[in-house]
């Protein structure tokens, strides 16, 4: 393309600073808010308000930052979840079945001790949460583990294991909560019973504890694959698994590992959403609202491209952007899910413009270098 | 595009006429101004090392890639390809060393596609007729009907040619045609060129390392180095050790002296080994031997006799279908490869790339490949990273690993660089077993002569050399002990002071050694 007396060029980058990574990925989030802004003018709404809307609501408002926090933690925990299998060169799409498998294990930890029964019990915190946490890890780790064991034992592909049991979980959690089912809540509709208050998570500023839980992950995970052996063997075997072989890495075991990580963080975030944020407490009716939610888990682990630590502003923003939009189409009377349409554009500009990861455009004098063809005589 | 331009050429003429063709990539002039001309009939050989510029230069003839300056003439016009199409438009055909064929699809189905008059109906008849008698011209005997995964190496080549014929092509630019090849085929193949340069082609064969294939075909070569012509001459006027010279860019020692080492305890015993294929045929039928402390036990034979899985069965990669195999006097058939490895073995694949090391790993992280599991530079589960990096800057030097730093990807480096890191990393745990397999192939003459000397040091130093090769004299020159395979067999296991070549080669064909004494 000419420019005046310049001609821009295509170029290969051969290296990618962890800046020129940064300043990339934010000129992507202002063009996809600036494509985003067409939609909203189409609807007649000034863009730069509904985007005040959207950020203060989701970063400044004591409503709504609070809701933000709590699913910058649920993301976080997913994306975790899937970047272990992915590092792996793994495919993880069942965080929502095993978040799902985590909310059970909770409910059932205090199904066991009899919390079910409102008031019956004096259910001790001390015990329970951990216990709780455990078993919601646990549940994650085994429906994600059939996954993996499969796949290292008899290579069946772990994106259609993982796909198929999101739909055994999804059921067997209507299973539980509805008329007859174990946790079914005494006299209500489709929903689970109450978490006991007396073994509500514990709030910090009004943070449930899980936010150290979701960052701490994090930061392991990142020591992980940078310095430990394990996270080394998982690297190779997600660049080259033939090759890893030959180094004497097993490629049963290393499948079957990363999934148990992967399920035991999001069984963390189903015990995180259902048992830890204030207002909610119970497996409700729309629980698979959430579950859909844990999708994004995918999207924010492929715009980190795999690293733990990029997550974390990554989920921040997608948290944001799903509390706000939600709340600026309420707001301003717009008949369309702006959440979701504006995680989807966000998504496809992160993503169209991790090209410039490998490309960079250079500018050069114009009859320096010319590609012209034909036949010349 | 113009076409035709080569129709009704004579022999003499120039086809191709290459000026000033230059092509930098970032940090390296990977063409500087080559100039070559390529007439009609002749045979006119690209000699260079690996790194020299073949494949920019041959990318460039073919279109794939756009010279940054120069120009090419076709037919006295100057051209310029757009993509390989053009290419192929302008009469000239490529025969890649990686075959680009469709292995499920039949011979005569490869050739036609992406053929402009097979359109959307298949004249199949027709077609075959026609190949048939391009194959009956030029002497190529092969089943246009059966699947090309069914075929060997050689016969692959072999549709890629018809099929470049078939296209028309008038200038046949052959990448290393003699490399997968055996003797016999060799030498039919050698035959089917020099007829199709008495049909006016142009034949341009692009050759790294085998220099009398050189000698004995080409009209010309021109010799490339470090980018540039070093050599423009007439055949005749060459001989081996000057063409070396002017690729290598200085003297070359062919015949490498067979060492003498006092043998010790025996390192390996194998006995009645076999093993399935991949595709689950018994391609190794119980093969028995054994190496001592300072041996190179050379198996010799064309690829796909089951050296492949032989070599993956003693690394611990492959299970036996029966048969033991000792280390040390450890029984080991049933040790994983992690296990061999701690205990001693030391496998280098042929597949550098998919299986020797992994691409988007920096060279630090390639080394590790063989370290991680080691207590010296792994504690408690933490990598000593700061250590290996240490390892891979002495190792990296020891072995001329030319790389601008130890963070420099495995997929920058250049088949020779990439094997030379391989060998580093695996010789230097100082394995009691060397597993070597193709260790040369494809490098050039440099390369080679630095990867057999390696060898010998690793046999100096007592350690037991499994060496699997296709190239005969490699074999001959560097084993104490030749062991022809053939169809999963040993067809006799020979001294190596013993070994006469055409009998060797005759073994690898398939004649054991008691037919011919009869």
């Amino acid at each position: 393309m000419r420019v005046g007396n310049y001609e821009l060029k295509l170029e290969k980058r051969l290296t990618l600073t962890n800046w020129e990574a940064a300043i990339i990925s934010i000129l992507a989030i202002i063009f996809a808010l600036a494509l985003f802004s067409f939609i909203f003018t189409l609807a007649k709404i000034n863009p730069l308000l509904a985007y005040q809307e959207i950020f203060s609501y989701a970063f400044a408002n004591p409503y709504g930052l609070p809701l933000t926090i709590n699913r910058f933690i649920f993301l976080l925990l997913c994306t975790s979840a899937f970047i272990i299998p992915f590092r792996a060169g793994l495919w993880n799409i069942g965080m929502t079945g095993q978040l799902y498998a985590g909310a059970l294990g909770t409910f059932a930890v205090l199904f066991a001790f009899g919390g079910n029964v409102p008031g019956s019990a004096d259910l001790s915190p001390e015990i329970l949460i951990p216990l709780m946490l455990v078993v919601a890890a646990l549940g994650g780790a085994v429906l994600a583990a059939i996954a993996g064991f499969l796949k290292g034992k008899f290579n069946v592909n772990e994106i259609v294991v993982t796909m198929m049991l999101n739909f055994i979980a999804f059921w067997l959690v209507a299973q539980m909560i509805k008329e007859g089912g174990p946790f079914k809540a005494p006299g209500g509709e489709g929903q689970s019973f109450v978490v006991s208050p007396s073994v509500y998570a514990p709030l910090i500023m009004n943070v449930p504890f899980t936010i150290f839980l979701a960052l701490g992950a994090a930061v392991l995970l990142s020591f992980l694959f940078a310095r430990t052996k394990i996270g080394y063997q998982i690297k190779a075997h997600g660049h080259n698994p033939a090759a890893a072989r030959y180094a004497g890495i097993s490629t049963f075991k290393i499948p079957l590992l990363v999934f148990i990580m992967g399920g035991a963080l999001a069984g963390l975030a189903g015990y995180h959403y259902f048992a830890a944020v204030p207002g909610v407490y119970k497996i409700s009716s729309n629980y698979g609202y959430f579950g859909d939610l844990a999708f994004y888990g995918i999207i924010c682990g492929l715009i980190s491209l795999g690293d733990p630590l990029v997550a974390i502003p990554v989920t921040l923003l997608f948290g944001g952007l799903s509390v706000g939009g939600r709340f600026v189409q309420g707001k301003l009377h717009m008949g369309f899910g702006v959440d979701y349409a504006l995680l989807g554009v966000l998504m496809i500009a992160l993503v169209a413009f991790q090209f410039f990861y490998r490309y960079k455009i250079v500018r050069v004098s114009a009859g320096e270098e010319r590609l012209d063809v034909g036949v010349h005589s | 595009m113009q076409k035709g331009l080569l129709e009704g050429i004579k022999r003499g003429e120039t086809a191709l006429e290459a000026r000033g063709i230059t092509k930098r990539f970032p940090g390296v002039v990977a063409n500087d101004h080559i100039d070559f001309e390529i007439r009609a009939g002749e045979i006119h050989a690209i000699l260079g090392e690996n790194g020299a510029g073949k494949t920019t230069l041959m990318n460039i003839l073919f279109g794939l890639l756009q010279p940054d300056e120069g120009e090419i003439c076709i037919g006295g016009k100057s051209v310029k390809f757009r993509s390989p199409l053009d290419a192929i438009d302008l009469g000239i055909g490529m025969v890649h060393q990686n075959r680009k064929l469709v292995p499920a699809h039949t011979v005569i189905e490869n050739i036609i596609l992406g053929h402009p008059r097979a359109g959307r109906i298949l004249n199949l008849k027709r077609a075959g007729e026609e190949i048939q008698e391009l194959c009956e011209r030029y002497g190529f005997k092969i089943d246009l009907g059966a699947k090309v995964w069914q075929l060997s190496e050689g016969e692959k080549q072999v549709v890629e040619i018809l099929k470049a014929l078939y296209r028309g092509a008038k200038i046949l630019i052959l990448d290393e045609p003699t490399s997968a090849l055996a003797p016999p085929e060799t030498k039919k193949l050698l035959a089917s060129i020099e007829t199709m340069a008495g049909d006016e082609l142009a034949v341009v064969p692009f050759i790294t390392h085998k220099l009398p294939v050189v000698l004995a075909i080409s009209d010309r070569v021109t010799v490339l180095r470090r980018g540039k012509v070093t050599a423009r001459l007439e055949t005749e006027h060459a001989t081996e050790k000057s063409l070396a010279k002017q690729m290598v860019g200085r003297e070359v020692i062919f015949r490498i002296e067979r060492t003498k080492v006092e043998k010790g305890k025996p390192i390996l015993q194998v006995e009645d080994l076999s093993a399935l294929s991949d595709k689950g045929f018994l391609a190794l039928k119980g093969v028995s031997f054994s190496i001592r402390e300072g041996e190179i036990f050379g198996i010799a034979g064309i690829s796909g006799n089951g050296q492949h899985e032989l070599a993956e069965v003693l690394a611990g990669l492959r299970k036996p279908e029966g048969g033991k195999v000792i280390l040390e006097g450890k029984d080991i058939t049933h040790s994983s490869s992690l296990e061999r490895w701690q205990m001693g073995v030391g496998y280098i694949p042929a597949e550098r790339v998919e299986v020797g090391s992994i691409a988007d790993f920096s060279l630090v992280e390639n080394v590790t490949m063989n370290f991680y599991f080691d207590d010296n530079f792994s504690r408690r589960g933490i990598v000593d990273y700061r250590k290996i990096r240490k390892l891979t800057k002495e190792i990296v030097s020891e072995y001329s690993v030319a790389a601008p730093s130890p963070d420099t990807k495995a997929k920058n480096l250049s088949g020779g660089n990439l094997q030379r890191l391989i060998l580093a990393r695996v010789l230097s745990r100082r394995p009691r077993l060397v597993i070597a397999n193709l260790p040369t192939q494809g490098l050039d003459v440099g390369a080679t002569e630095f990867v057999q000397n390696k060898l010998i040091e690793a046999k100096k130093e007592k350690a037991g050399v499994l060496l699997i090769s296709e190239d005969l004299d490699e074999v001959l020159s560097l084993s104490d002990w030749v062991a022809p395979l053939y169809e999963g067999k040993f067809m006799g296991i020979i001294p190596g002071e013993e070994t006469r070549r055409e009998s060797v080669g005759a073994m690898m064909a398939g004649t054991s050694l008691m037919e011919q004494e009869i």
